[in-house]
């Protein structure tokens, strides 16, 4: 056995470290795969909300500071080199944009049905012996809403869009 | 039948975390039509690319139409916001356990939310269409499709 | 069956045991046994083989190893259970891990401090309030009556659920499904006339709100108490100010 000197016994406590770590592997399965993912896609949409609420305040303020700010989630961006990109649009700020946009609308799907799921067991006295069934029809509407919609939302990117007049209103300011 | 019928009554308990509970619930099934619906008129039937000053000002300054908009985005952004920082409190709340920290993040979160809301009530109710601008944006675009077309025409 | 079926039927299992040595220990560790086992055997036997044979500084709590004392809650495999309730038929793979119960703290090995559990479960009066005089004979009660609140008479505070709770490995404040189903043994006990003071404890940031219906008690409970269904029950006696004795409204519209 170990030599080193003993000390008067101590309760072991779990910092916060140990308490995710520990948490995350539990085998809580359905249930808490649903309350972690509601939480976070919670979070994912208020940090949006925020800057959402911000951007729309430019449409009072500054009309030309929020058309040069919606010309940059389509990919058009000005006041850097022009030999960097075809007339101040850059497809992989498009793409990034699009890709979060789709990630945007998956978490407030998903945040919208795991939370009627919720509701229903809140309010609903014989749902919480069904929430396993319940939590399957969230997942099967969620991924039969997600499929059409990720195919309209990215679809576009095939092609360069038609226009990016909004740099040149931008480049007036 | 494993029913009595008796019901017995407790004074209704009301209280503050009631309160949110119940609030939290009701304003997220109304959010479920607000924001989807949101989403897909923004996103879905219309795109964030053609998305700008003039469609805004089209959709709340419409005579007829205006304030159906107005009232469906004052409501959205009311709801969303008290619900998502309220909903962040409850985070919260499991990790800071000191009544006196607590104090410090409410201030911080109610503050922050009272920000949002005063600032997103105030775009959506006192707006007014800049026509002046529309019409710059308009002869700018007309100008960059004849620029576009001129060189597809080279 | 033969004894040599039987012994064939032994398998070897690795067994993982998060130990603590309280008076050496900075933060728990991993040691590793093996041993035989019979798949009849309970997970409890196993341990104890172990502590017998192997290393009899294992510390443990049990006692009546028959899932009825309810002090040998652990995690196994990643999940809270009795170790007496377990098989090793039942043990997928052939690890098998062991690890004290989450959000209390280790005292040492298995052992964890259940004393703010229990502070939780005496917060919600578990005990009969009734200060009308009491008759010659027992509190009469129809069998209906009894029925209402019969699945959380079960209850042997073994703390699986409170402890496999989410919200309570954070915030140790909670009072945790336990309490509340003993605090809703008594709030839905028709001879009961405590259920204002109950409920008014448990309307409260830390009394039932603080529950994210994460159904991991549910899961965990050895008794098969459905834990988030009584909490659901007591949020809608606050929600409502009043006391459905009836147990699911829709069965009776069936009916
Ligand atoms: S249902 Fe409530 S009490 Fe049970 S584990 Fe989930 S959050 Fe905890
Ligand atoms: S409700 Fe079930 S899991 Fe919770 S303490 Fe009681 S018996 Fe154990
Ligand atoms: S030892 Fe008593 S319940 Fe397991």
């Amino acid at each position: 056995m170990s030599t080193s000197t003993s000390r008067p016994p101590q309760v072991y406590r779990r910092g916060t470290w140990a308490r995710i770590t520990e948490g995350l592997r539990y085998g809580g399965g359905i249930g808490q795969w649903s309350w972690l993912l509601h939480r976070v896609t919670g979070l994912g949409i208020l940090v949006f909300l925020i800057i959402h609420i911000i951007d729309t305040f430019l449409v009072v303020a500054y009309p030309e500071l929020y058309d040069h700010t919606v010309a940059i989630y389509g990919g058009s961006i000005t006041g850097l080199p022009t030999s960097w990109s075809m007339n101040g649009y850059y497809w992989p700020l498009r793409w990034a944009f699009r890709i979060g946009e789709l990630g945007l609308i998956a978490c407030v799907l998903f945040h919208s049905l795991n939370g009627v799921r919720v509701v229903m067991v809140d309010f609903w006295p014989r749902a919480s012996l069904h929430q396993r069934v319940m939590f399957n029809w969230v997942l099967g509407i969620f991924v039969a809403i997600m499929i059409p919609v990720s195919i309209w939302v990215l679809l576009p990117l095939r092609h360069a869009p038609e226009m990016h007049s909004r740099v040149i209103t931008s480049a007036s300011m | 039948m494993a029913y009595s019928g008796i019901g017995r009554k407790v004074r209704p308990n009301g209280g503050f975390e009631l309160a949110w509970w119940f609030f939290m619930r009701i304003s997220g099934l109304m959010l479920v039509f607000l924001a989807l619906g949101h989403l897909t008129i923004t996103h879905l039937i219309n795109s964030v690319e053609n998305i700008n000053y003039a469609f805004v000002a089209s959709r709340w300054a419409d005579p007829q139409s205006g304030w159906i908009w107005r009232l469906w985005d004052l409501t959205m952004i009311n709801l969303a916001v008290l619900h998502g920082f309220n909903g962040l409190r409850q985070i919260l709340w499991e990790q800071i356990l000191s009544p006196s920290k607590r104090v410090i993040a409410s201030t911080i979160i109610w503050g922050l939310a009272a920000v949002l809301i005063i600032g997103g009530s105030y775009s959506i109710l006192l707006f007014q269409e800049n026509r002046e601008y529309i019409q710059k944006w308009k002869a700018e675009r007309e100008a960059a499709r004849f620029a576009q077309s001129a060189r597809h025409i080279q | 069956m033969s004894t040599a079926a039987l012994a064939s039927d032994m398998r070897t299992l690795k067994v993982k045991i998060k130990r603590y040595n309280p008076e050496l220990d900075e933060a728990p560790h991993w040691e590793e046994y093996t041993t035989e086992a019979d798949p009849l055997d309970r997970v409890l036997d196993v341990i104890q083989k172990v502590k017998w044979y192997q290393d009899e500084t294992l510390a443990l709590r049990r006692s009546c190893a028959h899932g009825v004392c309810g002090s040998d809650a652990m995690r196994i495999n990643g999940v809270n259970a009795l170790a007496c309730k377990i098989l090793v038929r039942n043990v997928k793979g052939d690890t098998l891990t062991l690890e004290p119960i989450l959000g209390l703290p280790v005292i040492k090995d298995l052992i964890v401090d259940m004393k703010p559990f229990f502070d939780h479960y005496k917060s919600v009066m578990p005990f009969l309030i009734n200060d009308e005089p009491a008759p010659t004979t027992e509190r009469l009660q129809s069998p209906a009556d009894r029925a209402r609140f019969d699945e959380t008479t079960k209850c042997i505070l073994c703390a699986c659920c409170t402890t496999a709770c989410p919200p309570f490995w954070s915030d140790n404040k909670y009072v945790g499904p336990a309490a509340i189903v003993n605090a809703h043994r008594f709030i839905f006990d028709s001879r009961d006339r405590g259920a204002q003071e109950r409920l008014d404890i448990l309307n409260d940031a830390e009394g039932v709100w603080r529950c994210r219906t994460v159904f991991n008690c549910t899961s965990a409970c050895p008794r098969d108490i459905k834990v988030t269904q009584a909490i659901s029950e007591v949020k809608r006696a606050l929600l409502g100010g009043s006391i459905e004795m009836d147990r699911d409204p829709l069965q009776i519209i069936e009916a």
